[in-house]
């Protein structure tokens, strides 16, 4: 830094003049000072004092001189001083600058490219070499320090982005694992498949962690399906063996009940509702185990015959008072499976409610169905037994492991309900207690309505439409008034199987009494639509108050046509035939389809018997009198029944069912006032 | 073990469930007592009743009652009984009741009876 010292220069280049001009004054007054004494003094001491003052003066002199001197060299070395003093703060000045530089740029850059990845020795070449080679060591073990660090940092970098790889992918799979493969795995194994093969189709995870867990699961799940499945599948088993027991059982009751007199009815009737009970009892676990109900039915059932099939089977159905009027019947398919939903729901009902009250079921028929309420007048359910209940009903939940204890009717009641597509539902009831809506579609009743079975259906309707006549209304199906065609009198006499292969243009030809029959109540027909459906329920009150007329021959013949032609359409099962007669006809006389023989050979057939009726005249004058030899057939066919018991009554039944043709009734049919003999 | 039957023919009714659970008939019905209907049914009758007001429009014997309904006469008697004593029906004995019903007289019976034998 020159300029603190350019002032430092001045002061020593005037002091050696001055002190020059001082010791010169001084040189000049002591020579002044000596000559005054030499002058003052004394003569005789004149050369004495002269010498004195001569040395004295010279003493002087040299003193000066040596002074000047020595301060001129005092001189010269203080300016050598300063400007060595000005040299070395200019070198280190340079020196700070340099550091300076160091610090503030070339080891930030240097550092800066050593990150950038540039090696040690390449960033030294490109920067400047400091000029100090302290300095450029500081430098050289910077960037060595560096460069160090940076490939540490590289280095742990690396294998922190691996490893941060490594646990994405072990997350990913995980996720995958728990979303998708076990909820699959678990799916095969519902199914039924084995561990081995799940294992084998299942993608499991590579780490070991999740793998061999999952294995061992899936076995453990395996296993413990597996078992489930069995003991369900021997439970089921099982109880099939009871139940057909059981049906076995009612079967030999009813048999006996026909077959013994009254000292042992009653006892008879406790035995067949111990079974029944049993029957329910079985069939609510093997439903719950994935079996089949006990029975199954071929034909429609009546409402009536529902309802008291499922009173039947539960222990207090003398407390069910059943209000039913209607004559809609279920389909056979579901009529088992209807039942058991209500004998569940009555159960209930009767369960919860005191003993002396009386669970009343009332049906009703509603264009989307049939309507029953099961209503007990016990407690009313709390709010959440209620939403319970409700949730049990819908049949949503399947699996056993959601069962209560014993409580298992309305699991079964939940089962039904959404094989059937039945909607169950709870209520409140105006009686105080609880209510229990059901809704039976429309597809679970029969295709047709039942036709009201008067006297004259004979045979095949004891069975299938006993309290079809509750009304008393003359009902027959819109395919049965074609028929009509024929005579009145001729028909009566040969409802044969082919009656119901009139073709449809013949309605016009239909009797007065006919028409207006079927006009007055038109019944769900073979097509079965619902505009039939509403007439039927428009027509019906109007309907009701129509008088049976057994005495007239044209509705009966009709009716009798339209249940041949029921009985017709029925499907033929096996096992039915073994009462159906093998001849052609009945020991009366009265045609039999057999079975295999197509429609055109009955209807030839009844072309014959036809005219035969025709020649052998007029029978109207039989109508009144009651025959004497068929009311003596009747007796001997009663008689017998009730000797021989229910073989004979359903064997009947299924006759009437099985053999199209023998819709008419056989020998004698009491009480059948109207009904010609057989044709010979 | 007896083999499963594939559908049942039978009914679902138990006997139990048409009497109500009663066993005990009435003891004024025996197997030839004339039945005769006095009113039509009425609706939401049980449909047995229903049935046997049906049939007895003209007068029927028990016991054909009970072929005609495929019955056993114990529960037939005690649906009668329920019946009479609502004053649905009427029973007598059929003696009494042969003219009512018009049968053929036993004059003519003979008359046939001879025919036949000449033969």
């Amino acid at each position: 830094m020159p300029v603190p010292a350019s002032p430092s220069q001045h002061p020593p280049a005037g002091a050696p003049r001055t002190s020059f001009a001082a010791r010169a004054a001084v040189l000049v007054v002591t020579a002044a000072a000596g000559g005054a004494a030499l002058a003052l003094a004394p003569s005789g001491a004149t050369p004495w004092t002269l010498a004195v003052v001569l040395a004295g003066w010279a003493c002087v002199a040299v003193t000066v001189l040596v002074d000047h001197r020595l301060v001129r060299k005092a001189r010269a070395t203080a300016v050598e001083r300063e400007s060595e003093v000005g040299r070395l703060r200019a070198e280190a000045a340079r020196r700070s600058a340099e550091i300076s530089h160091l610090a503030g740029a070339t080891l930030p850059a240097v550092a800066e490219r050593l990150r950038e990845g540039t090696s040690a020795a390449d960033v030294l070449s490109a920067v400047p070499p400091p000029s100090d080679p302290q300095l450029s060591r500081i430098t050289h073990t910077f960037a060595a320090t560096v460069e160090e660090d940076v490939r540490r940092v590289m280095t742990i970098e690396d294998e922190y982005r691996a490893i941060r790889e490594e646990l994405d992918e072990a997350a990913t799979e995980h996720d995958r694992f728990v979303r998708e493969t076990m909820p699959a795995a678990i799916g095969r194994l519902r199914e039924g498949r084995s561990a081995d093969t799940v294992l084998a189709e299942t993608d499991l995870p590579h780490h070991p962690a999740l793998r061999v867990p999952a294995e061992s699961f899936i076995r453990e799940l395996a296993l413990s399906e597996r078992r489930a499945a069995a003991a369900q599948a021997a439970s089921a088993k099982a109880l099939s063996r009871v139940q057909a027991k059981a049906v076995q059982m009612l079967a030999d009751l009813r048999d006996m009940q026909e077959r013994h007199g009254e000292e042992v009815f009653g006892d008879l009737l406790k035995l067949d509702h111990s079974t029944s009970q049993l029957g329910l009892m079985t069939d609510r676990l093997a439903l719950l185990m994935g079996g089949r109900s006990s029975r199954a039915w071929n034909k429609p059932i009546k409402m009536e015959s529902i309802l008291r099939g499922a009173a039947g089977r539960i222990a207090a159905y003398q407390r069910v008072r059943l209000h039913c009027s209607t004559r809609t019947a279920v389909a056979g398919f579901a009529a088992e499976g209807v039942m058991h939903l209500l004998a569940e729901l009555m159960d209930n009902a009767a369960n919860f409610s005191p003993p002396i009250d009386e669970v009343h079921v009332y049906v009703e028929d509603r264009s989307a169905g049939i309507v029953v309420t099961i209503e007990d007048s016990g407690l009313k359910m709390a709010d959440a037994a209620m939403r319970r209940a409700e949730e049990a009903v819908t049949g949503r939940v399947t699996d056993l492991a959601s069962l209560q204890g014993t409580r298992l009717g309305l699991a079964v009641v939940g089962r039904l309900a959404s094989k059937y597509g039945v909607s169950v539902n709870y209520r409140p009831s105006s009686r105080g207690g609880t209510g229990v809506v059901v809704l039976l579609p429309l597809h679970l009743l029969a295709q047709h309505r039942e036709p009201a079975p008067h006297e004259t259906a004979g045979r095949g309707e004891s069975l299938a439409g006993r309290g079809g006549a509750a009304r008393g209304v003359p009902v027959q199906s819109p395919s049965a008034s074609r028929t009509s065609s024929l005579p009145a009198r001729d028909a009566d006499a040969l409802p044969s199987a082919g009656s119901a292969v009139g073709s449809r243009g013949d309605v016009d030809a239909l009797p007065v009494r006919g028409a207006r029959d079927a006009g007055a109540l038109p019944v769900r027909g073979s097509n079965g639509s619902g505009g039939d459906r509403d007439n039927a329920a428009e027509a019906r009150p109007a309907a009701a108050h129509l008088p049976a007329t057994p005495e007239s021959p044209a509705p009966r013949t009709e009716r009798q046509a339209a249940i041949t032609e029921r009985l017709a359409e029925l499907p033929t099962v096996p096992g039915q035939g073994r009462h159906r007669q093998p001849d052609s006809t009945t020991p009366n006389g009265l045609p039999v389809r057999a079975p295999g023989r197509t429609m055109a050979e009955a209807e030839r057939e009844r072309e014959q018997r036809q005219s035969a009726a025709a020649r052998s005249g007029d029978t109207s004058g039989r109508r009144g009198a009651r025959d004497a030899g068929s009311r003596f057939g009747a007796f001997h066919r009663g008689a017998r029944q009730s000797g021989n018991g229910g073989t004979g009554a359903s064997g009947i039944g299924a006759s009437g069912i099985g053999a199209p043709g023998n819709g008419a009734p056989g020998d004698g049919t009491p009480g059948a006032d109207s009904l010609p003999p057989a044709a010979p | 073990m007896t083999p499963r039957k594939p559908v049942d023919t039978g009914d679902p009714d138990r006997l139990y469930t048409v009497t109500g659970g009663r066993s005990r008939a009435d003891e004024s019905f025996d197997l030839v007592t004339l039945i005769v209907s006095e009113s039509a049914p009425t609706p939401g009758m049980q449909s047995e009743h229903a049935r046997i007001l049906e049939l007895c429009e003209h007068p029927v014997a028990l016991v054909e009652i009970a072929a005609e309904l495929g019955l056993p006469v114990t529960v037939v008697r005690i649906l009668l009984g329920d019946l009479l004593d609502t004053g649905h029906i009427t029973a007598r004995h059929p003696r009494a009741a042969a003219s009512v019903a018009s049968l053929p007289d036993s004059a003519l019976l003979q008359e046939v009876l001879h025919g036949l034998r000449n033969l």
